[in-house]
């Protein structure tokens, strides 16, 4: 439980101010979405309050296994769920928009929970800051929107082993279509949320190229009930694909993983493409069909084909949802955003995400789509709930209007004892759709959620491993060409098809590119 | 704080919007009888009797209040209206409409959005409105007939999944070139038009979507810049 003192507060207060600044710059740049399908904003309301009820007490039990900042090691690494959108920004925000709600009907003040807040804010800043330990910024919105976590080992193989297309060729029209097909899937898959879908970077691959990279996250059988049966001959949940361009800069990557560019994002300045998965038992990226370019366009036109049948068979599924099952579905795909830190320690289980804690259900009926819509729209938007509003001499960043959307811990909790320090373990909770009974779907192969757990507890990539967890970029700059440098080099060019083995001295000149459709 | 009674926000009134200020000022009033109610000590009533402050039943009644008074609500997914009837307005909500003129080279211009994608040249099509799953699968079934351009009220990715890259471009009356349609639009290079405001646009109308414009600058939805790209009626039906 939170250790509450002056300095705790002040820094859960000054995080939290952050967070609501960029969150309410994140709103605005978009309208209220909204589907025919989904009631999207009745679910994220539910969301909201299930967050509020149960992360608490999932993130104490996470961060005990694996502590947050150990996490945010793993994540810097590979593409995990638990990336920029999830867990660096939905997470926390979630969590603190269902205390806005509660705080607006009366059911708590802004003193209660503390201790909770206090735990949540701080679990999420450790994770944050040792995910974005290479760039040294918090956030992507304090980096001036940009990500860019990898370090140049990682970056160095990517560089080297991408496959170059033109405009027309073979794998470019692959690359292309599957992109487009992920993007519609995860979509879907995620009951119209982009948390399926990630994108980072740009970084700077020399003359006049950048790289990004687009991942896509639980696309088969795992977590997700309504996964069981789709798409099952996809061998792997999470695909990642870097992407390099020419001549186009990538000038906001911003905490939705929403990217900018200018010119706008063209296909036709891909120069080339790879595909990777990673997991929470992968000890980095593993390649996928990355041995030459036919064998990649292979194996992207046939994901591209699973994947279509996929859309449209899971669109079928869910086009005969109830209304309850399509909020229920959309709920626990927001409230489950920092699942996969369970995964990374081990601790999943799958009611604890997969439900709505009766707490939640009792406010459903209030939550028609009119209500749900406008009272998101006044509470991220407007800001428009009485409390939200401050003084009348302050100007907000971003708005310059006396509003803030997140409410800040009173300080009189250190003096004053009439608060509740917490919201309590987690009550029982149901969900509407029907249980899980398929297997979770991971580099090791398809395997139960016991077993799952059990080689997460045991795993530890060897990027991270001992001493060498805090080798970082800074280290790297005077230790070049060290037994120890060349062998942590060597750990992440071990599958290269181009860097095996070639250890820490390489620059880019000395890089053998792979660019064979301009050879 | 350790005050029992009940205080406002200093400087808030009450919200903005009349349904959330009628349904969170009902919770309010009600969980502060309740709390009033208690002779307990704030800490010892926030969680420990959360649900005498306020449970699925007070909920029920907050809403059946509202539809007492003959408040009906606005739906956005289908699914609600259907499995709610008596819950929910009949119509969609009024698109936003555009002041329907003659351009300057006299041809007579139904529409303004944001474009996605900028292209070389503009699309020309007979439109077809799409708002219900049902329609979704006669598509699915019968196939999008050549040249199609869809009229999507939603700015979500979702209803139209399966069968997007099937039209030959998309005039989306919500949303911004970020929103969920527009990724996919420019992931499968479709023509597409954001944050739409149209005339009555009828299943058939033929119109040129002027998706050669610049898409909106970076912060032009912060500035209100927005709506550049122009919609024409060629021929229509009737």
């Amino acid at each position: 439980m939170a250790n509450l003192n002056y300095r705790t507060l002040l820094e859960t207060n000054n995080y939290l101010r952050s967070l609501s600044d960029t969150t309410y710059w994140l709103c605005i740049t978009r309208t209220v979405q909204e589907s025919k399908l989904f009631p999207m904003n009745p679910y994220m309301l539910v969301s909201y309050l299930n967050s509020f009820y149960r992360l608490p007490t999932l993130l104490r039990e996470i961060d005990s296994a694996t502590p947050a900042e150990e996490l945010g090691d793993r994540a810097r690494e590979v593409s995990l769920k638990v990336d920029t959108v999830n867990a660096a920004w939905g997470m926390p925000a979630f969590y603190l928009i269902g205390r806005e709600m509660l705080m607006n009907w009366g059911l708590i003040r802004p003193t209660d929970a503390v201790d909770d807040v206090v735990d949540v804010l701080d679990f999420s800043r450790r994770f944050n800051l040792a995910y974005h330990r290479n760039d040294g910024h918090l956030t992507n919105k304090e980096f001036g929107d940009r990500s860019q976590f990898l370090p140049e080992r990682t970056l160095q193989v990517f560089e080297s082993d991408l496959h170059g297309v033109v405009p027309g060729d073979r794998l470019h029209t692959a690359a292309t279509k599957l992109v487009a097909q992920l993007s519609q899937y995860a979509f879907l898959a995620h009951c119209e949320c982009r948390i399926g879908l990630h994108n980072s970077g740009p970084y700077n691959f020399g003359d006049n190229r950048q790289m990004i990279m687009r991942d896509f996250f639980d696309l088969t059988e795992g977590d997700y009930p309504w996964l069981d049966g789709i798409a099952s001959q996809l061998p792997f949940n999470n695909l990642t694909i870097p992407i390099v361009f020419k001549g186009t800069n990538f000038h906001l990557m911003d905490d939705w993983a929403s990217f900018e560019a200018e010119p706008g994002y063209n296909a036709a300045n891909i120069e080339a493409v790879g595909m990777y998965t990673s997991d929470a038992l992968t000890d980095g990226y593993i390649p996928v069909g990355m041995d030459n370019a036919d064998t990649l366009a292979d194996t992207m036109e046939q994901y591209r084909e699973i994947l279509n049948e996929a859309t449209t068979d899971l669109w079928k599924r869910i086009a005969n949802w109830s209304r309850e099952q399509m909020i229920d579905a959309g709920a626990m795909v927001y409230s489950s955003v920092g699942k996969d830190f369970a995964h990374l320690a081990g601790t999943y289980r799958q009611d604890y995400w997969f439900q709505i804690d009766e707490r939640v259900q009792r406010f459903k009926p209030l939550l028609n789509d009119e209500y749900g819509r406008d009272n998101l729209g006044e509470m991220v938007g407007l800001l428009g709930l009485p409390h939200q509003t401050s003084n009348e001499y302050t100007m907000a960043r971003y708005s310059d209007l006396n509003r803030n959307m997140l409410t800040g811990i009173p300080f009189s909790v250190l003096t004053d004892d009439d608060y509740a320090p917490t919201a309590g373990d987690q009550f029982t909770g149901s969900s509407s759709l029907p249980e899980k009974t398929g297997l979770w779907t991971t580099s090791a192969g398809r395997v139960d959620i016991d077993d799952y757990n059990q080689r997460a507890r045991g795993f530890t990539p060897a990027v991270l491993d001992g001493r060498n967890r805090f080798l970082d970029e800074e280290w790297v700059k005077w230790n070049h060409g060290t037994p120890q440098a060349d062998e942590l080099y060597r750990l992440t060019q071990r599958g290269s098809r181009n860097l095996e083995g070639r250890g820490s001295g390489l620059r880019r000149a000395d890089l053998p590119a792979a660019r064979e459709a301009k050879e | 704080m350790s005050d029992s009674a009940v205080t406002a926000p200093k400087w808030g009134s009450t919200e903005m919007l009349p349904l959330p200020g009628r349904f969170n000022t009902a919770v309010r009033s009600l969980v502060a009888q309740r709390r009033a109610a208690t002779d307990c000590q704030w800490k010892d009533v926030v969680f420990e009797r959360q649900f005498d402050l306020f449970s699925v039943d007070d909920a029920r009644a907050v809403e059946q209040e509202a539809l007492d008074s003959g408040y009906r609500f606005e739906y956005s997914a289908t699914v609600s209206l259907d499995s709610e009837p008596d819950k929910y307005k009949r119509v969609d909500r009024e698109a936003r409409t555009f002041a329907e003129g003659l351009d300057s080279d006299g041809r007579r211009q139904v529409g303004v959005g944001d474009n996605v994608i900028k292209k070389s040249r503009t699309v020309t099509g007979p439109v077809a409105l799409v708002s219900t799953i049902e329609q979704v699968m006669e598509f699915l079934t019968d196939g999008i007939p050549p040249g199609t351009i869809a009229v999507i009220g939603d700015s979500g990715g979702t209803l139209t999944a399966p069968i997007i890259e099937g039209f030959a471009g998309v005039i989306c009356l919500g949303g911004t070139v970020r929103s969920h349609l527009g990724i996919l639009a420019r992931e499968y290079d479709v023509p597409t038009l954001m944050n739409c405001k149209i005339n009555d646009l009828k299943n058939g109308d033929v119109v040129e979507l002027e998706v050669t414009a610049a898409p909106p600058a970076s912060d032009a939805y912060e500035l209100g810049d927005t709506g550049h790209a122009r919609i024409w009626l060629i021929e229509n039906e009737g």
